[in-house]
C-alpha cells in the first residue's frame, strides 16, 4: 500500500489514527501500541505475505540479542553478541541483495533462482544495527517486547526510512502528553503530509516519464535530450524521496511522534561536503557514526590521510548498499572521491572565502552527473548518456527564435529539429519551477517552525490535496523501495 | 570542575587545530571554529580521549551538539 493511494489515505490511515487515539483516550496505552504494531504489519503484508517470515525472523533475533545486550548479566559476552548480531544482519542483507550478482559475475554453474529482495530490508537492517549498537553502548534503556515491536515495524518508516534510533521513537510513546489528540500537531501533520504528497504526485511523477524515456533511448540521445533526461531524473529522485520522507514525518506528527528529518534543502549546498549533511540525513548520520568513525578508529593513528581513506571506503560501501551492480559501486566511488577532493581543497584554502555561486554550480552539476550513474541500468547505459551530455552525439535544436538552415549555429554543425511541442514547454516550465523550489522555497523544517493552522492554510492544503488526487491514476513505486 | 575541564579542552582544541586564537565557551559549536569539521572532529575526540583517559561510545559522538555537551560527557566519564 503506497502512501499516495486511495486505500492508504482514505481507509488505512484514518482507521489507524482513530484506533490509536481511541485506545489512548481510555488510558489503554498498551492496546494503542498493539494497534500500531498490528496496523504496521497489515501495511507491510498488503504488498505481499511472502516476506513476512523473513522480517519476523530478523526482528525476533534482534530482539533477543538486544535483550541480552541490555541485560546486566548477559549469558554471553556482549562483544560476541554484538558481533553475532552484526554478522546476522549484514549476512541476511548481503544474501538477498548480492547473491545473484556474485553468482552471475563468478560464472557459477549453480542456479540460485530469482532471489527477490524483501521490501524495506535494506532500511530495516540498518535500523536494527543502530538498535544493537545503542544497546551494546548503553545508549538505550531496556524495555519490553511491545515497545521493540512498535520500533521495529512502525509503518511510516518501515519501507524507506528515515533511519530512526530506538531512543528517538520509544520514549515519545511513554510520554502521556503524546496520548492526547492534539489539533495543532494533527494540522501540522496533515500540512507536511500534503506537501510531501504534492512533491511525489505533482512533481516526481511528471519528471519520471521524461527520465524513463531518456534512459531507455540512451543510444539515440542528443545533447539537449540527454541533459533533459539527467535533470529530470535528478528532480524525480529528489522530489520522490524527500516527498516520501515528508509524508512519513507528517504521519508521525499526526500520531504526536517526531521522526528525524531526512532532507534539508540539499540542492542549496555549495560543496559536496555540505550536500551530504543535507541529503538523506539519517543515512549520512549512520555512515558517519557506524562506518566512517569505526574505520578511522581501526587505523593506527588519526591523520588526515587516514580520514580520507575512511571517507572514500565509507562512500564506496554506501554505493554498494544501494544495490548490486557496478553502477552503484561507481556512484559511491565518485562521491567518495569528490568528498576527498573537497576536504583537500578546504584544507589548502584555509580561511580564504569560498565563492558561493561557483561552489553551488559545481556541486549541483556534480550531483546531477553522478545521478546518471545511479539511475543507469548498466555502465554502458550511463556512458551513452554521458556521451550525449558532452555533445558527442551531436546537438539537435528545435526551430525556435527564427532559426533556419542558414543560421550560424546550424552551419556550425548543429542540427535543426522539429518545432517545440506542448510537452517540451511543460518540461521547460517544470524545470524552471523545480529550480525555483529547490533554491528559493522554504523547506519542511522551516515551514514547520512558522506553521499556523489558519483557514488560509487549510484552503491551500485542500487545493494541493485535490490536485494530487487527480494524479493518483498514474501511480508508480517510490524509487527508494527498490534499495 | 566544569570550568577546569573547559580550560583543558580549550588547550587541546588550540593544539589540535594549530590555532592559538581559538576561544571557547560552553555554547561553542563546530560551526564557530573554522578548522572544526567532520574530519578534524575525530582528531579532537582522539586527543580528548587520550588526555582525560576516557573512551566515547559511537552513539555518544553523534549526540555532542556543543562544547557544553562534551564537558558534561567528560565529567560523567571521569567521575568515580
Amino acid at each position: 500500500m503506497l502512501f499516495n493511494s486511495f486505500a492508504f489515505i482514505f481507509c488505512f490511515l484514518p482507521v489507524t489514527l482513530a484506533g490509536f487515539f481511541v485506545f489512548n483516550k481510555f488510558d489503554k496505552n498498551q492496546f494503542a501500541k498493539c494497534w500500531l504494531v498490528g496496523a504496521s504489519l497489515f501495511f507491510y503484508c498488503f504488498w505481499t505475505l511472502k516476506n513476512l517470515p523473513i522480517i519476523m525472523t530478523l526482528l525476533a533475533v534482534n530482539y533477543f540479542l538486544g535483550r541480552e545486550l541490555h541485560s546486566l548479566q548477559p549469558r554471553w559476552p556482549k562483544g560476541i553478541l554484538l558481533k553475532l548480531g552484526l554478522i546476522f544482519n549484514i549476512g541476511i542483507l548481503c544474501f538477498f541483495k548480492y547473491a545473484n550478482f556474485f553468482n552471475d559475475i563468478s560464472g557459477s554453474p549453480f542456479e540460485l533462482g530469482k532471489l527477490l529482495l524483501p521490501l524495506g530490508l535494506s532500511f530495516l537492517v540498518l535500523q536494527q544495527i543502530t538498535y544493537l549498537m545503542d544497546a551494546y553502548e548503553g545508549m538505550s534503556k531496556p524495555r519490553g517486547l511491545l515497545d521493540y515491536l512498535v520500533f521495529g515495524t512502525f509503518f511510516p518508516y518501515l519501507i524507506a526510512g528515515p533511519i530512526t534510533h530506538y531512543e528517538e521513537l520509544v520514549p515519545q510513546l511513554e510520554n502521556k502528553e503524546n496520548f492526547k489528540f492534539s489539533p495543532d500537531r494533527f494540522s501540522l501533520g496533515i500540512y507536511i503530509f500534503t506537501m510531501g504528497l504534492a512533491k511525489k504526485v505533482l512533481l516526481a511523477e511528471s519528471f519520471a516519464s521524461w527520465a524513463n524515456t531518456g534512459f531507455e533511448e540512451s543510444a539515440s540521445l542528443h545533447f539537449f535530450a540527454a541533459w533533459k533526461a539527467s535533470l529530470a531524473y535528478t528532480f524525480q529522485l529528489y522530489f520522490d524521496f524527500s516527498g516520501y520522507s515528508e509524508m512519513a514525518l507528517g504521519i508521525g506528527q499526526m500520531l504526536n511522534l517526531e521522526l528525524p528529518i531526512n532532507f534539508n534543502s540539499p540542492f542549496k549546498s555549495k560543496s559536496i561536503i555540505e550536500f551530504w549533511t543535507r541529503w538523506h540525513m539519517s543515512l549520512s548520520r549512520f555512515i558517519t557514526t557506524y562506518m566512517f568513525t569505526p574505520i578511522v578508529r581501526l587505523m593506527p593513528s588519526i591523520t588526515f590521510t587516514n580520514s580520507m581513506v575512511a571517507t572514500f571506503l565509507a562512500m564506496l560501501i554506501v554505493g554498494v548498499w544501494h544495490g548490486a551492480g557496478w553502477t552503484f559501486t561507481v556512484y559511491g566511488g565518485m562521491h567518495g572521491l569528490a568528498l576527498v577532493i573537497n576536504h583537500i581543497w578546504k584544507k589548502k584554502r584555509k580561511k580564504k572565502k569560498p565563492i558561493p555561486f561557483f561552489g553551488w554550480f559545481l556541486t549541483f552539476n556534480f550531483v546531477n552527473i553522478t545521478f546518471v550513474m545511479f539511475r543507469a541500468t548498466s555502465l554502458e547505459n550511463a556512458l551513452q548518456v554521458y556521451k550525449a551530455m558532452l555533445g558527442l552525439n551531436g546537438v539537435v535544436i528545435a526551430k525556435i527564435f527564427g532559426l533556419s538552415k542558414e543560421s550560424a549555429l546550424i552551419k556550425s554543425g548543429w542540427k535543426l529539429g522539429s518545432m517545440l511541442k506542448p510537452d517540451d514547454y511543460l518540461v521547460l516550465i517544470l524545470l524552471v519551477a523545480a529550480f525555483v523550489l529547490i533554491l528559493k522555497a522554504k523547506n519542511i523544517p522551516e515551514l514547520s517552525k512558522s506553521f499556523k493552522p489558519t483557514t488560509k492554510t487549510a484552503v491551500f492544503c485542500a487545493m494541493i490535496f485535490s490536485l494530487c488526487l487527480f494524479g493518483f491514476n498514474r501511480i508508480t513505486d517510490f524509487i527508494y523501495f527498490n534499495f | 570542575m566544569a570550568q577546569d575541564i573547559l580550560q583543558q579542552v580549550e588547550v587541546i582544541i588550540k593544539k589540535t587545530f594549530d590555532n592559538d586564537d581559538v576561544s571557547i565557551t560552553l555554547e561553542t559549536t563546530a560551526d564557530d571554529v573554522d578548522e572544526w569539521d567532520s574530519m578534524t572532529h575525530l582528531e579532537l575526540i582522539d586527543a580528548i580521549e587520550k588526555h582525560f583517559k576516557v573512551r566515547f561510545a559511537l552513539g555518544e559522538l553523534q549526540s555532542l551538539k556543543n562544547i557544553g555537551d562534551m564537558i558534561k560527557l567528560i565529567l560523567k566519564k571521569t567521575s568515580p
